[in-house]
């Protein structure tokens, strides 16, 4: 995780609040290592045995069971195994825009459909990679969030780089607050939030994109062209439950391009759409 | 949760459902926070060759252990065996030298049959001084005609062992004690010390204070040589004793995110027997250069010793360089200069190779001779050993480590240290002048440790 993480504890007992820290720290570094692209991990594993079939255990096997839902439920839009397309979209603030057949060539990579999931045993064609990135977060937030109210009843808010979940209110029984980060300048807010329970989770562009002619391309690939997806929101943050709903509703939303505000509004989501 | 919110679609709803299973399953493997470890267990062997010269072997374990959340309890345990050749201390000549110790004590009128004694030197009997109700067997070395006079028969094992405590006082001060012990067969060494350590400004600034109080026993085979006097195997002197105090002050300071600073001044005071029993200094012709007798060597028995150490450590993205310097000198006339180097070398997450370079350089004691001349006074001081004269070594090593799991690691050293110091000093008298009063020493080390934590 390269961004920010925070924990804060609204409790008068120093020891609990820093025990918090402690068991909220140790799980995000374990889900961290578990499944990161860059170090030696299940994933790296997993994408260095492509064209084999794979063991995995549980805890991953419910991720990709996860993960495979939510493809059929976006109807292919959410794609873990699409990070192969960014051997051709390199999101550096330059102008480098690929052609038309880089994206095919890196396209033959991508699509879950070409996946043979079969728990506990996943084959990926040789040369496909999968990338738990769009859902692990979110993931983690949550796991943190449950280890923590296990731990003590406590009024707890677990923000991981701004995918956020607040166990309840605070202890005084009101809402915690919440800033938005400004899509043009990060580090200041453009609104603030008032939450009482659930999570928040964000997607956008505003910190990775190419600039080209005027014209905006966005880090939200769609996998089913390898372009991106064209008039996206700058960023959707989006309240629900749990953060892995809210991340993934989040995206989706950015998937539907302009259609982002119409998606959120037909599922009936609290969301902020900032274009 | 709150109510599920099914939407247009329903894929809120089973969006919720799949997040629940999800999350749902995990919990049984929820990880436990790892704690810190309570217990540190180190063992470790050293093997250490000099070409030519002393062998030794080592082995050592170490515990630390924490007590309730404010102590921590420190045992260790070492043992040495050494053997091998030592210098005498005595120049090589152009003719063979022979050359005598003591070498077992038996009572008077038992019959002796001689033998060979270690290091293939021979058994002597030495006549026994009137009245004693014992008597001396010597060892007796000859040393070819131009060859560095070496005792080949040092043999010797010892054994040691300390227990410290150490005791948070506060969030930003603690107190720490010790106390150590170590025995061999001529040679006993008793040390108690305490310390303080204070964290200030947040704990960037570490100021640390110690206090050390050793007593040590010296007691050859026989007695103590009377120093300055011609070499003989029947040692009379009583046991002698040493007593020792060190002091240090000291400051680690956190000098930016990566880079952490360390200095620390010591002082000690030592009063009473430092001489080396066994060594000899060699009293020569004034024209040939010959040896015409062996003394004993004699060392002052008050000794002050100054030095000033500074540590740096910088932590670069994945490696770790740290660098010091020390300096050192002392009332004897010895003066020194350390530089250390290591470099930390990360190689991914579970090894890491430390390749690792020292300089040392030292000036000669006041009271160091290569050798004394015959018909010239004998001074009030005067040793031979080449520890105490000038030389310069250098050390090249590397240390490679494993993480075999979360609790151990495996660590292998290796390191090579070459000394070197002026074989022909200017002035050398006759037939010293082709003789090398200072051989070369080169010596190999091994360390191989592991560590383990629960």
């Amino acid at each position: 995780m390269a961004s920010p993480c925070v924990v804060l504890v609204d409790t008068p007992d120093e020891a609990l609040g820093n025990e918090i820290g402690a068991i909220v720290r140790a799980e995000t570094h374990r889900i961290e290592a578990k499944f990161s692209r860059y170090r030696p991990s299940v994933i790296t594993d997993i994408n260095a045995h492509a064209g084999e079939a794979v063991e995995v255990d549980a805890e991953t096997a419910d991720l990709l069971d996860y993960a495979s839902l939510c493809h059929r439920l976006s109807e292919g839009r959410f794609d873990i195994t699409s990070g192969v397309l960014r051997r051709a979209w390199r999101f550096d603030r330059s102008d480098a825009v690929p052609t038309e057949m880089q994206v095919g060539a890196a396209l033959r990579y991508v699509g879950w459909h070409r996946v043979l999931w079969d728990r506990p045993h996943l084959k990926l064609a040789a040369g496909m990679e999968i990338d738990l990135g769009g859902i692990g977060k979110e993931y983690a937030v949550d796991r943190t969030i449950g280890l923590a109210i296990a731990r003590a009843p406590c009024a707890v808010m677990v923000n991981l780089g701004g995918d956020l979940r607040v166990s309840g209110t605070k202890q005084d029984g009101s809402a915690w607050r919440v800033a938005i980060e400004d899509v043009d300048r990060a580090g200041s807010a453009a609104g603030m939030i008032d939450l009482a329970s659930g999570a928040l989770a964000t997607s956008g562009d505003a910190h990775r994109h190419v600039l080209r002619d005027g014209t905006r391309y966005g880090h939200i690939l769609d996998p089913r062209n390898g372009w991106p997806v064209t008039d996206a929101p700058r960023a959707v943050t989006v309240h629900a439950p749990t953060c892995t709903e809210a991340g993934l509703l989040a995206k989706l939303a950015l998937l539907s391009g302009s259609g982002a505000e119409a998606f959120l509004r037909a599922e009936q989501v609290r969301a902020w759409c900032v274009r | 949760m709150s109510r599920v919110n099914q939407g247009a679609t329903g894929l809120r709803g089973a969006l919720a459902a799949a997040a629940a299973g999800l999350l749902a399953n995990g919990q049984a493997g929820a990880q436990e926070v790892p704690s810190t470890p309570t217990t540190v267990i180190d063992s470790a062997v050293l093997v250490y060759h000099e070409v030519g010269r002393v062998q030794a072997i080592e082995p050592t374990l170490n515990l630390s252990q924490k007590i309730g959340e404010d102590s921590t309890l420190s045992l260790g345990l070492a043992a040495d065996s050494l053997t091998g050749a030592t210098p005498l201390g005595a120049v090589p000549s152009s003719k063979a030298q022979t050359y005598v110790r003591p070498y077992k004590i038996i009572p008077l009128g038992t019959p002796v049959t001689v033998t060979t004694a270690s290091g293939g030197s021979t058994v002597v009997i030495i006549p026994p001084a009137t009245g004693a109700k014992s008597q001396v067997l010597g060892a007796s070395t000859t040393v070819p005609a131009n060859t560095y006079p070496l005792d080949r028969g040092f043999y010797d094992r010892r054994i040691a062992g300390h227990a410290g405590w150490e005791q948070t006082l506060s969030s930003t001060l603690k107190i720490d004690g010790g106390i150590a012990y170590s025995k061999e067969h001529d040679y006993r060494s008793e040390s108690v010390h305490v310390g303080l350590t204070q964290d200030l400004n947040a704990h960037n600034t570490t100021l640390n204070a110690g206090l050390n109080y050793e007593s040590d026993l010296s007691f050859p085979l026989g007695g103590t040589p009377t120093p300055l006097t011609a070499m003989n195997a029947n040692w009379k002197g009583a046991d002698e004793s040493l007593h020792e105090v060190d002091a240090v002050l000291g400051i680690t300071q956190v000098m930016s995110r990566r880079w952490l600073a360390s200095l620390s001044y010591s002082f000690s005071d030592l009063h009473g027997y430092q001489t080396d029993p066994y060594k000899l200094i060699s009293v020569v012709d004034a024209v040939s250069g010959q040896p015409t007798s062996q003394l004993y060597e004699n060392r002052p028995d008050s000794r002050r010793k100054q030095s000033l150490f500074l540590e740096n450590k910088v932590h670069l993205p994945s490696d770790v360089v740290t660098v010091s310097l020390r300096g050192y000198k002392d009332d004897w006339g010895v003066k020194s200069v350390t530089a250390d180097l290591r470099y930390r070398l990360r190689m991914g997450a579970d090894y890491y190779l430390e390749p690792h370079l020292r300089y040392y350089r030292q000036g000669a004691a006041d009271f160091f001779h290569y050798y004394l001349v015959n018909g010239q006074a004998v001074p009030e001081y005067a040793s031979a050993d080449t520890r105490l004269a000038k030389l310069s070594a250098q050390t090249y090593g590397a240390k490679f480590g494993v993480r075999l799991d979360d609790n151990q690691e495996l660590n292998v050293r290796a390191e090579y240290y070459d000394q070197h110091g002026n074989g022909s000093p200017a002035g050398a008298i006759g037939q010293l002048r082709q003789q090398d009063l200072f051989p070369d020493l080169k010596a190999y080390t091994l360390l191989v440790g592991y560590t383990m934590a629960f």
